[in-house]
């Protein structure tokens, strides 16, 4: 196990180490032939508009490098990270430092000429590195033996005694205040918008605002159906999953930035998430195998309700 | 919160409902100013009608277990007394199911609750 800790880091650290060398090594290469102000900023057409000293310049990189290797391996250390993350972390962190260095080692060599010059084409060239290298990433992390799975889906699942006839059904409304206070800011920002620069521009942030203040306050509901997320007051939009696709349930903490990467509704490798809050959640696994997650209070009463369900429907079913 | 209703039951559904949130409070799984799904949601999830749930929202407000405010929805009532209150009323209505078994009349209990308070 212990191979596992230390491998993953070393595969996601790796490639930025491996830029800054690589860059290191070119520099003192053209060190001579390069000019004591380094162009470093280019404009779309390619013409250079900016211009940095060398020395700043090679620290600027090395540090940026670094530092990135150093997040993109401490992101790994992260415990309850969702299964198929290392893949994306792994190839992530190779693609990031694939782009950096192709464009750092483009920079100085376009610097070589007395009119420095780097055409856009140049970063479709490094992005096409970047998927190279990417590829790679995703390659190694193969070899990174796979961590213990999730406790919580070892755990024997709850259940609610339900008699023959009885319907049940559970409802919860998620309140953050702070998603209602982002569609606040962006409605505001819209009608500031609209009143200065007119309706076009205002357009995007009241449409981005309303869809926000929709699901602030989202329900979820478990019930004969199946799980629902709804807005509470519309039918629609809604995201359900019926009974007879949930293969259980149960319930966990969940981190937003560390297991979604963020808020709202989340899809990652092998899962989909309605995230507004880290905290408690219910985790529904779908018989395809894939995992919905939506914070919720008290989602262990939830999740017991879902399995007591699923297992009635599934009676019925095959009866 | 979890509601179990049971529509072959003689009970009414109203009641059943008002009686989820009395148990959930009594077992302590509902806290005091915690907010009750909006009506529309849980009529929709249990498949019975909205005045029905409303019927039992306002049960439970005649109680003084939960307000029932336009725009906020019915919120348990602030406190430590919900729990032990609605402990009280079931045993109330516990009371009155035996007395009604049993044909005494209202009054008859009423004068027997004085008397033993």
């Amino acid at each position: 196990m212990k191979h596992a800790r230390t491998r993953l880091p070393a595969v996601v650290a790796l490639p930025f180490l491996l830029a800054l060398v690589l860059d290191l090594v070119f520099y003192a290469a053209l060190r001579d032939r390069l000019p004591t102000r380094l162009a470093t900023h280019f404009t779309g057409t390619g013409t250079a508009d900016g211009h940095t000293g060398q020395t700043a310049f090679v620290l600027a990189v090395s540090a940026a490098l670094v530092l990135l290797g150093a997040l993109w391996a401490a992101a790994t250390l992260r415990p309850g990270r969702p299964a198929g993350g290392a893949r994306t972390l792994a190839g992530s962190a190779w693609g990031t430092a694939a782009f950096l260095g192709f464009l750092t080692a483009a920079t100085l060599r376009a610097n070589l000429r007395t009119l420095a010059r780097l055409p856009l084409w140049q970063l479709a060239e490094a992005a096409g590195v970047a998927a190279v290298a990417a590829g790679i990433g995703l390659l190694l992390v193969r070899y990174v033996p796979k961590p213990d799975p999730e406790p919580s889906t070892g755990l024997p699942r709850a259940r609610v005694e339900l008699a023959d006839g009885e319907v049940a059904g559970w409802a919860r409304r998620v309140d953050s205040w702070w998603v209602l206070a982002g569609a606040a800011t962006l409605l505001a920002a819209g009608v500031v918008v609209w009143a200065v620069l007119g309706r076009v521009f205002a357009v995007p942030a009241l449409a981005i605002g309303f869809l926000t203040l929709l699901f602030a306050r989202p329900y979820v509901t478990v019930d004969r159906r199946g799980v629902a997320v709804t807005t509470g007051w519309l039918p629609w939009p809604r995201i359900r999953v019926p009974l007879s696709r949930i293969g259980g349930a149960s319930h966990r903490n969940v981190d937003a930035l560390m297991d979604f990467g963020g808020w709202g509704h989340r899809v990652r490798p092998g899962a989909t998430g309605i995230i507004l809050r880290s905290g408690d959640a219910l985790v529904v696994r779908r018989t395809g195998g894939r995992e919905f997650v939506v914070t919720v209070d008290g989602a262990a009463e939830a999740a017991a309700l879902l399995n007591t369900l699923a297992e009635r429907d599934r009676g019925q079913a095959s009866r | 919160m979890l509601f179990r209703v049971d529509p072959t039951s003689a009970a009414p559904l109203g009641d059943q409902i008002a009686a989820c949130v009395r148990g959930a409070l009594a077992e302590g799984t509902l806290d005091a100013g915690e907010r009750l799904p909006a009506a529309r949601v849980l009529a929709d999830s249990l498949g019975v009608n909205v005045h029905t749930v409303l019927r039992g929202y306002q049960q439970l407000r005649e109680e003084g277990l939960i307000e029932l405010r336009r725009g906020r929805g019915a919120v348990v009532v602030d406190g430590a007394s919900p729990p032990g209150r609605a402990r009280l009323l079931e045993r109330v209505r516990e009371l009155a199911d035996e007395a009604r078994k049993l044909g005494l009349s209202e009054d008859e209990v009423v004068s027997l609750v004085r008397a033993a308070f």
